[in-house]
């Protein structure tokens, strides 16, 4: 109950920050507004047969959709080494208040962040012939909102590491373009040869991608759909208990 | 409840993975003990253990070995308590910057788990309190360092603590803000609060602290008020400055004051002589006597009460402000 009121709290924190800096938003919701603009047209000539469906947007939609929701997350990481070093993280350490509120304001903020231009996004893609299935795309954000969070998580608790902006960039990028290309964000993996989709089975988001695609068609109760969720949800679990022992550890 | 603060043995080490199992002792069994109500002053070099110190008593870093009881509750079975019981002003500050000071204030009253009225009106209170009304309408980047310094003082007050800990307050104030600080925290403390404050400022701990402890090298090396401690070197110290061709006599000096039973103690430090003595009316015009006798010829020479550094370089065989980054007077 009472960390309930205090995730509130710090939700609201992170959210009035981030309303003070619209340039982020604009920059946030520019990624996939040019993908769909600059990368999309270049889609035109693919045969949406090798694809295995009706049209290459439907396919590519999702995935960008993946791509800007593990995006969404990386942020947070870089407010927390500045807050590491202003003492901001040591402050609320010696506050009673729940260890996992500190956590959950961000990462709920980084959802919230991922939503709203999120259906934008859809909304434009329409425009370039997407196909709006609203249970699936429902569900389909749902599961994208769990990325978002274990990937929030994830870039918070290496802030708390690490508490130096380059490192951080270093793990970050280091990670995002293997962990993202692995899991066929932009073209689907099947295209490619087999020991690329073995890896891909070890990537979580590989499983997410997929299941994404097949929501995007309107289907619910698929197994790769429950798939995808048991994958978020146990990883989801265990980022979530390592982030918060993070910072309860964490020390200037 | 007479202690705020009492702690044994206390200890901390850090292991550095880089260098092959180092084990660095940042504080080696600290014991000391606070009465409620007044103003603690801990003082040392830097890197002598007083954050350190200060993380653990005040719940950031867990304790190696020893024993600590913070207002009345054990450090390492209630920890909840101890931090509900107690305020934290770091070093590095802790004031949101991107958002205005209001706003600071009321979240730390609300994480404390004050209702919104309730958090709004200790806001009103601290305000006034610290002389910060009409900055807490303003983003707190926009603030001087002096402004952020008083606003995050608030913050540590916002729970009405009954132990306030500030990690050397007046760091990188100027002489008018840390003159306004210093009254700031007296008025706090005769408001009832108990007040632990690290310093490397000896100026501070004499002028402010009611009592305090000198840490160097992870342990407690003296502890007492002031003037016990100034007390317990001598009523009086005689520092001489020779001219400078006989600087290099200084065991010739020494030599020739030895023997002299009213001087307890001679110390060099540097170029000048620092005598320590009962009654410096007294001894004077002996030493003048001596001087002269040994063809020695005074540059200056000046007759106080013995000073803090005079007690930490008894402690310690170094001045202070040889050992921290400087400033210090």
């Amino acid at each position: 109950m009472n960390m309930m009121l205090e995730t509130r709290l710090l939700f609201k924190r992170k959210m009035l920050e981030t309303l003070r800096e619209p340039v982020w938003i604009v920059a946030g919701l520019s990624t996939p507004l040019l993908y769909l603009i600059l990368f999309a047209p270049l889609l035109k000539g693919l045969n949406a047969q090798a694809l295995n469906a009706d049209r290459v947007i439907d396919v590519f939609v999702p995935g960008m959709l993946a791509l800007f929701a593990f995006g969404t997350g990386t942020g947070e990481g870089w407010t927390v080494v500045w807050e590491v070093q202003n003492g901001v993280i040591e402050r609320l350490r010696v506050t009673p208040a729940s260890r996992l509120s500190f956590l959950l304001g961000p990462v709920l903020r980084d959802i919230v962040m991922f939503i709203v231009p999120s259906l934008i996004v859809i909304a434009v893609s329409t425009l370039f012939g997407f196909h709006v299935h609203f249970s699936g795309l429902f569900v389909l954000m749902i599961l994208l909102s769990l990325l978002t969070a274990v990937v929030s998580a994830t870039s918070i608790s290496l802030g708390l590491i690490l508490k130096d902006s380059g490192s951080l960039a270093a793990v970050v990028t280091g990670l995002q373009l293997p962990v993202t290309l692995l899991a066929g964000v932009l073209l689907p993996l099947d295209l490619g040869p087999e020991w690329l989709q073995i890896i891909a089975h070890f990537n979580p988001l590989y499983y997410v991608v997929n299941a994404t695609r097949v929501l995007s068609e309107g289907i619910i109760f698929d197994g790769e759909v429950y798939l995808a969720f048991a994958v978020m949800i146990g990883l989801c679990i265990i980022v979530f208990s390592w982030a918060t022992r993070v910072y309860r550890k964490v020390v200037a | 409840m007479s202690k705020a603060i009492e702690v044994a043995g206390l200890k901390k080490s850090f292991h550095n993975r880089k260098g092959k199992r180092m084990t660095v002792e940042a504080v080696r069994g600290v014991s000391l003990s606070v009465e409620s109500g007044e103003i603690f002053g801990f003082l040392g070099p830097n890197g002598a253990g007083k954050t350190t110190t200060l993380r653990m008593l005040t719940t950031l870093l867990p304790i190696d070995e020893g024993k600590a009881v913070v207002a009345g509750f054990d450090l390492k079975k209630q920890q909840k308590e101890v931090r509900r019981s107690i305020g934290y002003v770091g070093q590095s500050g802790g004031a949101d910057l991107a958002a205005t000071g209001m706003e600071n204030l009321i979240l730390a009253g609300r994480l404390y788990g004050m209702g919104r009225k309730e958090a709004q009106k200790r806001a009103d209170e601290l305000a006034e309190l610290l002389d910060i009304r009409e900055l807490l309408p303003r983003l707190t980047k926009t603030y001087s360092g002096g402004q952020k310094r008083r606003l995050e003082v608030a913050l540590g007050m916002v729970q009405t603590p009954k132990v306030l800990f500030l990690d050397e307050p007046t760091t990188g104030l100027d002489p008018q803000n840390r003159a306004n600080l210093w009254e700031q925290i007296r008025r706090l403390r005769n408001a009832g609060t108990t007040i632990f404050l690290t310093t490397h400022y000896l100026d501070e701990a004499d002028m402010l602290a009611d009592r305090l402890a000198i840490m160097d090298y992870g342990l407690i090396v003296a502890q007492g008020t002031p003037n016990e401690l100034k007390q317990q070197i001598s009523n009086d110290v005689i520092r001489i400055k020779l001219k400078t061709e006989q600087l290099t006599d200084g065991d010739a000096i020494k030599k020739l004051l030895k023997s002299e039973p009213y001087i307890h103690e001679i110390r060099m430090e540097g170029d000048s002589i620092h005598l320590y003595v009962d009654d410096s009316a007294k001894a004077g015009p002996h030493v003048f006597a001596l001087l002269e006798r040994g063809n020695m010829e005074i540059d200056t020479i000046s007759f106080s009460r013995p000073s803090l550094d005079d007690v930490f370089l008894k402690q310690t065989g170094r001045l202070l402000r040889d050992t921290g980054k400087g400033g210090v007077a």
